[in-house]
């Protein structure tokens, strides 16, 4: 059975700002806190979200996945990566001294705080990062307005 | 770990492992994961450099240590706040003692989705050798 983790780190929460609170000294610890602290929660593919004015960007890190093994879909503001990291040694090894990197398929999905222009998606999977580009709908998008003297 | 693996077919992500210290660069410096393998005629070493291309990727071989040093290739724009990261960026090193029969000038190196493929033929005194039997 596939793996399936929805995130929400934006949504609001009824219980308002302490949750917040909560929320944002936990990024700290996660950030800053002890070495050898969790960064990822242990889900693959871990995954940076950013923001620009009109757009969000999400990388994540898959080496050696290839770029026909990756599913981008994205449905109102939620998108979901899935796929499958194989591994496969040509020729074989008749023995083996270290074993690090995992094989297996994953799928998660991420909900973005607004809803995005799907038509206007760019995905790049490039040296082992993808990277969604994810233009928000235009009603979301900032808009300037014009101040006109009286 | 390899039959963990295959019994579970989902992957979990390893904490990207920090190495203190020596680096002149700014920023952290991680641990790559590597799969090593050995074959009758080479050792063959994979690891996992997401974010590095083959013009960032420096590979040593000196006094029987191969060294391995990669910078990212792209890093996140100026103009990209962030507002939820669960990975750290930053170079790559990893060293490895190498036994003696490898043949150092055959070492090779390829990449491909963010893995380096390194290949390291033993030298030909050390490859298993079939002898014909002859019938007398």
């Amino acid at each position: 059975m596939a793996q399936y983790t929805l995130y929400r780190p934006w949504a609001a929460s009824p219980a308002g700002g302490f949750d917040e609170l909560r929320r944002e000294m936990d990024d700290l610890i996660r950030r800053f806190g002890s070495a050898g602290a969790s960064e990822a929660r242990g889900v693959f593919p871990a995954a940076n979200l950013y923001e620009t004015g009109d757009a969000y960007v999400l990388t994540a890190e898959l080496p050696g996945v290839s770029s026909n093994d990756i599913q981008v879909t994205l449905e109102g503001s939620t998108v979901t990566l899935a796929g499958e990291r194989k591994i496969d040694y040509p020729g074989g090894g008749t023995s083996v001294h270290r074993l690090e990197r995992q094989a297996g398929s994953f799928r998660r999905a991420f909900e973005l705080p607004v809803v995005v222009d799907s038509e206007k998606v760019e995905a790049i999977h490039k040296d082992g990062v993808l990277m969604l580009r994810l233009p928000k709908a235009p009603e979301h998008q900032p808009r300037q307005i014009a101040v006109k003297a009286d | 770990m390899a039959n963990e693996a295959e019994k579970t077919s989902q992957i979990q992500v390893r904490d990207k492992q920090t190495i203190a210290g020596e680096s002149t660069r700014p920023g952290p410096v991680f641990r790559p994961d590597v799969d090593i393998l050995e074959r009758a005629d080479a050792y063959v070493i994979f690891a996992d450099l997401p974010g590095a291309d083959d013009k960032h990727v420096d590979v040593r071989l000196e006094k029987g240590i191969l060294s391995l040093d990669a910078r990212l290739a792209t890093h996140p724009e100026s103009g990209w706040n962030p507002v939820h990261l669960e990975y750290r960026i930053g170079d790559f090193h990893r060293e490895f003692r190498i036994s003696d029969d490898v043949d150092p000038g055959a070492v090779s190196a390829s990449m491909r989705d963010g893995v380096l493929e390194l290949n390291l033929p033993k030298s030909e005194t050390h490859r298993p050798r079939t002898i014909a039997i002859q019938t007398g």
